[in-house]
């Protein structure tokens, strides 16, 4: 708010510092008219909206539910699901880019809001008419919030062997087991759960749809966490828990593999998260630079610094690169989409996590500070190599492209 | 104040016509029986005005803050029809411009200043300028 108060140039300034324009790292470079009136909406929303409440929605683990419905109803609810559903029906790379900006506000919601995203997208894509339109309207508008249910305390990278079973009672499924770390955990309305319908493996697995409230549903304590304090996380059980046939998304057996390709974007998006941060750390630290003095003059005019500065941009434009590529390749369905999300969220992943980490250290003692943002961009991206498949699981899944493919 | 000319001149010129008060640029405005209050963006900060209604007031640029545009139509803005339409269509009777340049000119260039030895030697200076 004080920014749209004050001078009409300063208030620019400080908008359009954000965006890092006329620079190597404007991340407004090569894209359509389109894609850059999305980008400027997200970061003005960003700026305005989530940047001057991140460190008080940190640290009193605020679920900024007002914030993220302002947020759905400019059409961040349901980015790429199809609009007669009330989705905006927009393009994975758009979604990256929009990500990305709003991440520079606040990364923790943001990464709330894309797996938020990834569920609605999975009932749009995978479910039936009547599933479509039971679920994704209020979701896109996010009158009701999803969550993602896949790992659980026994399996985390080793997804297919989950546990949580599904036995057939009739014209309904009744669950028994739990699921771990889940965001949003309680707090959601919408439950995305994968759980056994059938044998062991991959092919055992379907696919059901619960909702707050369903006898048998309930969570465990809140998970307290280095970042992403803005999401609560916790475990969610199921004792007896009567779900209808009709809340199944697809087939029986179809469940491991809508989440494999629900993997595909999420990852995408966590990549997009992850950008955010870097791009909003690399502002900061080249402030930071600018404006304190030791020895006499500017950290700036210190070539060791200088070459830091550069090197961390030089990253961040080559982890951009990738994410967009690999956004690029699964909007168009090309078979290579798959392991090439896995390599940009790999390489994001990493690389962003030590460009906030370089960016806190040039900050010094003021780094370590939770006044200065820079600490908590790089406490909510260090679990960005953790989940959506750990940076060991992407390994594995290029290694094996290479090697078997 | 129109961008295009910068006059500064259509809200004043129509409260002059009008007979009515005037409140230019307008940073808040709040409504109060039969009357509106008006905090002004000025050179040397913000004036409070009270002025009876009818009144016409000016927007300054931080009257308001513009909503954001949404997803949806930021997509439907490419797609909606582009009317082109004749002036005599309209019905407005084709005429010259109604205001005329009668001269640009740079303002003055700056003066130099100039130097006192005493108080009583600037004052007489200022009486002798018409200054006070």
């Amino acid at each position: 708010a004080m920014a749209w108060r004050a001078a009409p140039r300063a208030a620019a300034r400080l908008l359009l510092g954000r965006r890092g324009i006329a620079s190597c790292i404007d991340p407004s470079t090569g894209l359509t008219e389109d894609q850059k009136e999305f980008q400027k909406v997200a970061f003005d929303f960003a700026a305005k909206e989530m940047a001057p409440y991140m460190a008080e929605w940190d640290e009193k683990e605020i679920f900024p539910v007002e914030t993220m419905r302002k947020a759905a109803q400019l059409g961040f609810g349901g980015i790429y699901v199809k609009p007669d559903v009330g989705g905006s029906g927009l393009s994975r790379l758009d979604t990256s880019i929009i990500f990305e900006a709003l991440s520079t506000g606040c990364t923790s919601t943001t990464a709330y809001m894309s797996i938020h995203n990834m569920c609605v997208w999975m009932i749009d894509t995978f479910g039936n008419e009547e599933q479509r339109r039971r679920f994704c309207p209020s979701l896109c508008s996010m009158e009701k919030f999803a969550s993602y249910c896949l790992t659980e305390p026994g399996s985390g990278s080793d997804a297919a062997s989950l546990l949580t079973s599904a036995q057939r009672k009739g014209d309904t499924y009744v669950l028994n087991g739990s699921k771990a770390f889940i965001s949003g955990g309680g707090d959601t309305d919408v439950y995305v759960v994968m759980c056994r319908t059938g044998g062991p493996g991959p092919k055992g697995i379907s696919c059901l749809v619960l909702e707050k409230g369903m006898p048998g549903l309930s969570f465990g304590k809140k998970e307290k966490k280095v970042g992403w304090n803005s999401q609560p996380t916790r475990a969610v059980i199921f004792e007896d828990c009567v779900v209808p046939v009709g809340n199944r998304l697809g087939a029986e057996g179809q469940g491991f593999s809508i989440a494999m390709q629900g993997l595909n974007g999420g990852r995408i998006n966590i990549a997009s998260c992850s950008l955010g941060a870097a791009h909003a750390s690399v502002l900061l630290a080249q402030e930071h630079l600018t404006v304190r003095k030791q020895f006499g003059e500017p950290l700036a005019n210190n070539q060791y610094l200088q070459f830091g500065l550069a090197e961390m941009a030089t990253r961040l434009l080559a982890a951009r690169l990738m994410v967009r590529n690999a956004a690029r390749a699964l909007q168009e369905g090309r078979d290579d989409a798959a392991v090439l999300c896995s390599m940009a969220k790999l390489f994001a992943t990493d690389e962003c996590f030590g460009i906030c980490n370089q960016a806190l250290q040039m900050h010094g003692g003021y780094g370590y500070l939770k006044d200065y943002a820079v600490q908590q961009f790089v406490r909510d991206i260090r679990v960005h190599q953790i989940l959506e498949g750990t940076n060991e699981v992407m390994r594995m899944i290029v290694a094996r492209n290479l090697l078997q493919g | 104040q129109a961008i295009d000319d910068d006059c500064n001149q259509t809200g004043q010129l129509l409260a002059a016509m009008l007979d009515w008060p005037q409140g230019t640029f307008a940073s808040r405005v709040e409504l109060e029986d039969g009357a509106v209050r008006v905090e002004r963006e000025v050179d040397g900060g913000l004036e409070t005005l009270r002025l009876r209604l009818p009144a016409v007031l000016t927007a300054d640029l931080r009257l308001n803050e513009p909503r954001y545009a949404t997803l949806p139509n930021i997509m439907k803005a490419k797609k909606k029809p582009l009317e082109v339409v004749a002036a005599g269509e309209l019905g407005v009777p084709a005429s010259a411009p109604r205001l005329k340049v009668l001269q640009v000119q740079e303002p003055p260039p700056r003066a130099g200043g100039e130097k006192v030895e005493s108080v009583e030697s600037l004052l007489g200076k200022l009486r002798h300028a018409g200054r006070i």
